[in-house]
């Protein structure tokens, strides 16, 4: 041991904002879930606080695994442990586990359909980490795999929920999380997750806001930027992006004008889903996306990151406004 | 859950004669499944053909009268596309119906080029993508050992397939595992689709590669049945340890006229079948 009496504390720098314990609402619900299925496992590659399964590894190491940095072969393992009719929850950063190991994916998990929950961290632009690290593709790769689920949900209120969704569903789900950064308010309360079903938040005949994710949370102020300007939109929390409910085009029908807005590359995800769905279901309303246009971004504060690439409630609605005065 | 015991008993025979007899008539059935359409391949199927069946008839845990019996042993074909030789043995062991031979390739058949799950729970995993078999036989040997199940997992894997990066990630998880329940076999038959393996990228030495990553290593020639038996005997003995058998074999083993060429794709025109099914057919006679 070195002669230093006092050491220095060892702190995440990539968690940023933090006033006081960050909640692991991910975590503490997959644990839930494995106290009451024991075909439960959970399988990590290096990154085990960062995706919130060291609760899992301190509680039942029996059930845990990491696989070190080794993603395509965690991949192959979950399928492999699946077909012995485990339940394998893997976890890393998203791009990681969509991404660097697409064709695993695809062969050993969506293909077979196994019942493998596919748990990717830091999506899109969240992450000071730069762009190795920037899931702003995944949507759109695991979206176009059949039989796979993608789920994001709106945040920490769905963590759980997003969980429960997951193991209700027999067969390959993809869920899209991104950890809290700050302590909880005081009147936090979760909100259930249903697969499949948007929820509409907030109503409104004027248009139609649809977002997944943190931009929920932006869609919602946008909506109260464009209320004070007399216009009352809709909002819609889509936190199952395949199956993408059909609901949207009767809401979308009712509303006129729609915007999509999503921490992802606008190509592919999102706003692709829902134009490919109401073109088809032939609804035609003015329509906009909001997201990452098409470019790689870079390292930053996320703050400065949605700034940049016009992530922010700002966005959404000047997208509104161009989108109706066409 | 309760863990699952293998109670039947472990392959079917082990007489050198009967095994040589079956491989021969694998080698002819490769040829058969092969020669109508030119699709399949030849090479690999005769020169793995003694693996095959020492696998699935002296080896291998399973039932035929219940192919997808909990208990059986897991074989995975991670090099899916030699499948000429794994659907001969499949049939003759009673594990798929004879009769859909005559479908392998067609259109519409189950019995594809790249074994897919489509032919049922026989194929333990689709596995065309080559590099990605071993890491699911983890998975199983690793859920086997976590529920205290005494079923095996064996994985096959061609030489080439060793240059897929994925292999040494899954050769290092079970080293480090001690999957002592997980035996793998690499048909190193020194081909790869663009030719030799050591002109494309040499590879050697292979043995100390997986030594170095804490694998029991059994050398053994692969188109000599009872150095195969004896290999996997000596597999199935080794405790504490994943084994690996660096099984080498010779591609077109069996028919002089084919031993020995480097065909990836071949083509085995009416001519050189009729050819090869004499050879095999004199081989019998003798």
């Amino acid at each position: 041991m070195s002669g230093t009496s006092e050491r220095l504390a060892v702190r995440d720098f990539t968690v940023r904002g933090v006033n006081g314990p960050v909640p692991k609402l991910y975590g503490e619900a997959l644990l839930r879930a494995a106290h009451q299925d024991e075909r439960i496992v959970c399988l990590g590659a290096d990154l085990t606080p960062a995706t919130e399964i060291d609760l899992f590894r301190d509680t039942l190491p029996e059930r845990f695994f990491n696989l070190g940095i080794a993603e395509a072969n965690m991949i192959g393992v979950a399928g492999g442990m699946a077909r012995s009719g485990d339940i394998p929850f893997l976890h890393s950063f998203s791009v990681f586990v969509s991404r660097r190991c697409y064709d695993q994916v695809a062969m050993q998990i969506a293909y077979p359909r196994l019942n493998v929950k596919i748990v990717g961290f830091l999506p899109g632009l969240t992450t000071i980490l730069g762009v190795s690290h920037q899931a702003i593709d995944d949507i759109a790769l695991m979206r176009s795999l059949p039989n796979m689920t993608v789920i994001e949900p709106s945040g920490p209120e769905q963590m759980a929920g997003a969980v429960e969704a997951a193991l209700a569903h027999d067969g390959p789900v993809y869920l899209r999380m991104a950890r809290a950064t700050a302590a909880l308010p005081d009147d936090f309360s979760s909100r259930p997750l249903v697969r499949g079903k948007v929820e509409v938040i907030r109503s409104g005949k004027d248009g139609l806001l649809l977002a997944t994710g943190n931009m929920v949370a932006a869609a919602v102020e946008a909506a109260a930027i464009l209320s004070r300007e007399g216009i009352e939109t809709m909002v819609a929390n889509v936190a199952t992006i395949k199956p993408l409910d059909p609901e949207i085009a009767i809401l979308a029908k009712s509303c006129g004008t729609v915007v999509t807005a999503e921490n992802h590359s606008i190509i592919g995800g999102l706003g692709s889903a829902v134009a490919e769905l109401l073109l088809e279901a032939g609804v035609s309303v003015g329509f906009g996306r909001i997201g990452v246009r098409d470019t790689f971004a870079e390292g930053g504060s996320t703050p400065y990151l949605r700034d940049k690439y016009g992530l922010n409630a700002d966005d959404i609605v000047a997208m509104f406004h161009h989108v109706r005065r066409r | 859950m309760t863990s699952i015991t293998s109670s039947k008993t472990r392959g079917k025979t082990r007489d050198i004669g009967e095994l040589k007899a079956i491989a021969r008539e694998l080698r002819r059935q490769v040829i058969r499944l092969v020669a109508p359409t030119g699709q399949g391949y030849v090479q690999q199927g005769l020169g793995a053909a003694d693996l095959f069946a020492t696998l699935y008839f002296a080896e291998l845990h399973l039932d035929p009268a219940d192919p997808i019996w909990e208990g059986r042993d897991r074989f995975l074909l991670s090099t899916a596309h030699n499948t000429a030789v794994f659907y001969a043995a499949l049939a003759a062991r009673g594990l798929i119906e004879p009769s859909t031979l005559k479908d392998y390739c067609k259109d519409g058949s189950p019995l594809e080029i790249n074994a897919s799950e489509r032919l049922g729970a026989v194929i333990e995993a689709t596995c065309g993508s080559l590099g990605q078999g071993l890491s699911v036989g983890a998975g199983m040997a690793l859920a086997d050992r976590r529920h205290g199940n005494d079923r095996r997992t064996y994985v096959m894997l061609g030489d080439g397939e060793m240059q897929e990066g994925q292999v040494w990630e899954a050769a290092m998880a079970i080293g480090g595992w001690k999957l002592d329940n997980l035996c793998l076999i690499i048909d190193d038959n020194r081909m790869q689709a663009d030719g030799d393996v050591d002109t494309v990228l040499a590879m050697e030495p292979v043995a100390d590669k997986w030594r170095a990553f804490g694998w029991n290593v059994i050398a053994a020639d692969g188109n000599d049945i009872p150095a195969v038996l004896a290999a996997l005997d000596a597999a199935r003995a080794c405790r504490g340890r994943p084994s690996c058998i660096i099984a080498r074999t010779l591609v077109g083993k069996g028919a002089p006229s084919l031993e020995g060429i480097f065909g990836h794709n071949m083509k085995l025109p009416a001519e050189a079948a009729e050819r090869a099914l004499a050879e095999l057919a004199e081989e019998i006679s003798q």
